[in-house]
């Protein structure tokens, strides 16, 4: 098992640790978004959505804890393996062209910056309501937490809903470069699949922001109504 | 034609540097881009000064010598091309040309535009080889090898070792290298008795010369001279992968007998 461990501290090794945990963590978001989308159903199905999730806190707390620290090692490793590169090349060239790196992967530091502080924002907004405490914790007619009640009255602010569609942007760019990127690291390599693994970051990314967006401004506009 | 050159100039691995601008006169568009430099040269020799140092060779791009990015771009504007092999009939008359030499903790620079490049040797002196007995020489064809895996084997053995990969790359990673020598190797027979043990040495060599790690931008593709795919990375990842996974064994379970040792 030591071995296992050390074979894992090498680049290579780390950064197939960060392409699991990725996967991990873009599963879950998948999952958040289509859990979500029951928005659109009225209050009754996403308040018994809520309450169905909430009603098993083991599975919750698991859950919490394990996406905690795919998250913290997601990122730890990340930071290494940036300090490690950033050393690499200790004298920058004057003139630097890039041929065929994408846009989003050039940009993976920002938009997993803005990722951290987005999801930083929204678990003390929606999940803790520390932020806009004033719709925390009412019942519905039911005897349901009103998550319903909760989310529709966010994203009629304008400002939350701008901060909220930044994160997308951030979500968005960060998913088309990484989850493509990950099936490499993993070595997963066959030429009649290269068109699907070429296709499936940018796919993932474009269903989770439909998605989300979907929800954001669907509330916004007012076609999902308190 | 006539250029403005604009040239890393270094005395030495622990001088400063500086970019230093030169004119170059009277190139025919034919020349190549090495010998338009052998031209400024024989002057500065001419004047009594210091001539520009790069590396050069065979000048007919198998050799992986010559180095030298140009206007940014390692081995200048052309894909699958070595600097050698770029004429200056690819430049705008009057055109400024600026020259740097590969860049990277693991390529530290020797003189103006040389660099270091022994990391590659000590990555292949780890594992890059397979072991044969000596004797007469084997028949040929007595291992029967498939076009495909021939094939296969061929593109990553093409690779010169020049470094425009770890150049390119904005990590200063040399997975492409690493890649395509653990690639050839691993696709053919007689490399198979070493691969685990191979993968494992090659990219420790790579990580302790301080070499970056992959983003998976595959830029080092782009300017590869002798065009090694990036499939050969995920080749090298999944060879990686595998090797931790045959030396582990499973948890609690002694090691075979006859495990290949390392």
């Amino acid at each position: 098992m030591t071995r296992l461990l050390n074979h894992f501290q090498s680049s290579v090794g780390s950064k197939m640790v960060m392409a699991l945990t990725g996967l991990g963590l873009v599963t879950y978001v998948v999952f958040h978004m289509l859990g979500n989308l029951q928005v659109f159903e009225g209050s009754h199905a996403l308040n018994r959505y809520a309450a169905f999730l909430r009603d098993m806190p083991i599975l919750l707390w698991t859950a919490r804890l394990g996406l905690l620290s795919l998250a913290v090692l997601h990122i730890g490793l990340a930071i290494r393996l940036g300090l490690r590169n950033h050393r690499a090349r200790p004298v920058a060239y004057a003139v630097h062209e890039y041929r065929q790196a994408s846009f989003a992967s050039r940009t993976m530091a920002v938009s997993g910056l803005v990722l951290v502080l987005f999801i930083l924002f929204h678990l003390l907004h929606l999940t803790a309501g520390v932020i806009d405490p004033t719709s925390a914790d009412r019942l519905d007619a039911e005897g349901h937490r009103d998550v319903y009640g909760k989310v529709v009255h966010a994203f009629q602010n304008p400002f939350i809903v701008a901060l909220y569609l930044v994160g997308q942007l951030g979500i968005g760019l960060h998913l088309s470069h990484a989850v493509t990127s990950s099936f490499q690291t993993l070595g997963l390599e066959y030429a009649a699949f290269s068109r699907f693994f070429k296709a499936a970051g940018p796919a993932v990314a474009l269903v989770v922001v439909l998605g989300n967006v979907a929800i954001i401004l669907g509330i916004f506009l007012g076609i999902v109504r308190g | 034609m006539k250029f403005t050159l604009k040239i890393w100039r270094q005395n030495g691995p622990e001088e400063k540097g500086r970019f230093v601008t030169y004119e170059a006169h009277d190139v025919s568009a034919g020349m190549s881009f090495l010998e338009m430099l052998d031209g400024v040269n024989q002057g500065l020799i001419a004047k009594g000064e210091e001539p520009v140092a790069f590396e050069q060779d065979c000048r007919e791009g198998i050799c992986g010598s010559c180095s030298l990015v140009i206007n940014g771009i390692p081995h200048g504007p052309d894909r699958g091309m070595t600097t050698c092999q770029l004429y200056m009939r690819r430049f705008p008359d009057g055109a400024v040309i600026l020259i740097e030499p590969w860049r990277a903790r693991a390529f530290p620079i020797i003189k103006d535009l040389v660099v270091d490049r022994s990391a590659f040797d000590r990555i292949m002196q780890a594992g890059g080889y397979i072991s044969v007995n000596t004797g007469g020489a084997v028949d040929g064809n007595v291992l029967l090898i498939g076009k495909d895996q021939a094939e296969t084997a061929m593109d990553a053995a093409s690779c010169i070792g020049c470094g425009a990969c770890v150049a390119a790359c904005k990590n200063a990673s040399a997975m492409l290298f690493v890649g395509a020598k653990v690639a050839h190797f691993a696709t053919l027979p007689q490399g198979k008795p070493e691969r685990t043990r191979r993968v494992k040495a090659m990219l420790e060599a790579m990580d302790r010369e301080g070499f970056g790690s992959c983003g998976n931008q595959y830029e080092c593709e782009a300017v590869c001279p002798k065009d090694i795919s990036v499939r050969f990375i995920a080749t090298l990842n999944r060879e990686y992968l595998r090797a931790g996974i045959v030396e582990s064994g499973l948890p609690g379970e002694p090691g075979s007998p006859h495990a290949e040792s390392t």
